[in-house]
């Protein structure tokens, strides 16, 4: 992240426009456009999945290995993240406008909000990890990420899983929202129960928490 | 052998636009003997030789038609000021199946191993092309002419097929 | 009153300053911090910091009202989800340099300037030797915030006193629910400002349009 300072100090003073700044033609800039007139607009599934289809070629070009390739659909994602925590915040009615303030409040904004909005329904499952050493896991379950809805991964890179860019969403919302994570992609399919395979490709968001984060959670925890 | 009212479809081949075989699946055993995966290499390059003298066979529809046809109110005027391609073979009959092609405009073909009776081809292949543009054309993992190797697709083509032939 | 505001980001790094002064009972909306005022006012915001770091995990509003007060500057604080802080740091128009050290400066403010008030219909002549508090309070409001002083003669009694609660009264619900306002559009188009894709978390916002948004928001609320 970069970690620009302000050029010229003096207030209201400096301008820092006139540097080559160019308006589009008819005058309207990203400022002159409603925030929520595209909140219930839809957005053609082909087109994302032809796009997508680019980026994950894009990250595969010069990769080393499957790790370095979700690294990177991971850091694809993570922008877009940060950027829809604000947005999707804004667009609440005032009166739940509220600020993430403990894990599950965030993944349950991850879960119903951003999931929404991304598309179009809820996550499936949302689960903390049953063991109990490793406290600062959870689980976010989508049976059809929408992402992999065309994608097959070849055999030779079976441990792949192209939801890392959802990962990264996941990973700039908890970036953002002041809970550091690491949010990782695993396909899980159907094993045991729900007869065969009835979501092959179910995949598991694991979300594990910094420990900051659960060192704080404790202490607001314990204060209120 | 299968009595002649009972619908099927056997097999399907997709051949690239260079003649080369891409994909080859069987559906229904029995209905067809087996070739070995030589032969089918062969039936691809032939049948795409075949059908490349056949549409060169097929006249080109003369111009005179234009202007009459262009007081059809249905028809875009764009696109009468050039000839419809010529299409070349489309459909090959013998006593036990039927083979139909389909040529998408990007040169692949699309051909289908049915049972002489089988209704509703044009159909059935219609849909196999709709699940290849969207299971082969935009997986990040498939380049462009080799051949298909797609979960996704043989997954949604199997049941697509299975629900035709129980029908 | 004059306003100085600054958008924080996640390292505590400056990403937007602006100061302006009210636009309301006819002011010009200018600023009149002294030359070393200025300068502290940096200081100030940013040692309120450490406070908005103590109230953001207790409250999940955005709008966090007055956090922090040095003397008689008052820092306001709202903070977006992703851990951007809005500080508005605002100060009420009497600032001479005695009155800093006054415990409550608002209600002495206004307690001078109805003197002033009663004093100015006098004749000139009682005026001048009527009491000596008086005048430097006369110099410091007309050189301080011209504004205030017709709206208190022509308006007097209660009037007066609702007219004059954003500038004169930084703790009263009114000037709450001003400077709400003034986040809550300061916030909308800072979510424009992100969602460019050139824009990157922590950058510098450098749009004239969006400081021009930020100075309209300003002239409309404060």
């Amino acid at each position: 992240m970069s970690n620009h300072l302000p050029a010229g100090g003096n207030g209201g003073g400096g301008r820092a426009g006139d540097s080559g700044l160019r308006y589009p033609s008819n005058g309207k800039t990203i400022y002159h456009r409603p925030l929520n007139r595209t909140k219930t607009a839809e957005l053609s599934k082909a087109a994302f999945a032809y796009l997508f289809a680019e980026m994950v070629s894009y990250a595969q070009r010069r990769v080393t290995g499957i790790q370095e390739l979700e690294k990177r659909l991971n850091l694809q994602g993570h922008p877009i993240g940060l950027k829809l925590l604000d947005l999707l915040l804004f667009r609440e009615p005032p009166r739940s406008q509220l600020r993430p303030l403990n894990i599950i409040a965030l993944l349950h904004f991850i879960k119903i909000n951003v999931w929404t909005h991304l598309f179009g329904r809820q996550a499936d499952r949302l689960e903390k990890s049953s063991n109990p050493d490793t406290p600062d896991e959870f689980m976010i379950i989508d049976n059809e990420p929408l992402v992999n809805a065309y994608i097959s991964v070849p055999k030779e890179m079976s441990q792949l899983n192209c939801a890392a860019f959802a990962a990264g969403i996941i990973e700039g919302v908890c970036d953002g929202a002041g809970f550091p994570a690491r949010v990782t992609a695993h396909t899980v399919g159907d094993t045991a129960g729900e007869g065969g395979e009835m979501w092959p490709g179910r995949t598991v968001f694991l979300v594990k928490f910094q420990p900051e984060v659960l060192e704080r959670e404790a202490l607001i925890g314990a204060k209120s | 052998m299968r009595p002649p009212q009972c619908e099927t479809v056997f097999s399907l081949v997709i051949i690239n636009k260079a003649g080369g075989l891409i994909y080859n699946r069987t559906f229904h055993e029995g209905g067809l003997n087996k070739i070995s995966t030589n032969d089918y290499l062969v039936l691809a390059g032939t049948f795409h030789g075949v059908h490349a003298i056949t549409a060169r066979l097929n006249p080109v529809k003369s111009t005179p038609e234009r202007p009459l046809s262009n007081s059809v109110p249905g028809v875009p005027g764009g696109i009468l000021t050039r000839p419809e391609p010529p299409s070349g073979l489309e459909v090959l009959e013998s006593e036990n199946f039927r083979l139909q092609c389909f040529n998408t405009l990007t040169g692949v073909k699309f051909l289908l191993f049915t049972d002489t009776t089988q209704t509703n081809v044009d159909v059935i292949i219609r849909r196999i092309y709709e699940l290849y543009s969207d299971y082969v054309m935009k997986n990040p993992f498939y380049q462009l002419e080799m051949p298909i190797r797609c979960d996704m697709f043989d997954r949604k083509l199997l049941s697509h097929i299975r629900e035709v032939n129980n029908r | 009153m004059s306003y100085y505001f600054a958008i924080i980001g996640t390292q505590d790094n400056p990403l937007f300053e602006y100061d302006f002064g009210t636009s309301k009972q006819g002011g010009d909306g200018m600023a009149r911090f002294t030359e070393q005022a200025r300068q502290l006012n940096q200081f100030i915001i940013h040692s309120s910091l450490d406070i908005v770091e103590e109230v953001q995990w207790t409250n999940g509003q955005m709008y966090l009202k007055l956090i922090d007060r040095f003397f008689t500057s008052y820092i306001s604080c709202f903070l977006t989800a992703s851990n951007i802080k809005f500080l508005l740091l605002h100060q009420p128009p009497s600032t001479s340099s005695s009155s800093s050290a006054l415990p409550h400066p608002s209600s002495s403010g206004s307690s001078s300037t109805s003197t002033l008030v009663q004093s100015s219909h006098h004749p000139p002549t009682s005026a001048s030797t009527s009491s000596l508090s008086v005048i430097p309070s006369l110099s410091t409001l007309t050189g301080g915030s011209n504004s205030s002083t017709p709206t208190l003669i022509g308006g007097g009694g209660t009037s007066s006193r609702t007219s004059t609660s954003i500038a004169a009264n930084p703790t009263s619900p009114q000037t709450e629910e001003a400077i709400r306002n003034f986040f809550a559009e300061v916030y909308e188009n800072y979510v424009k400002a992100i969602m460019s894709p050139f824009y990157k978390t922590n950058m510098e916002i450098r749009s004239p349009v969006f400081r021009a948004r930020v100075a309209a928001a300003g002239r409309k609320y404060l």
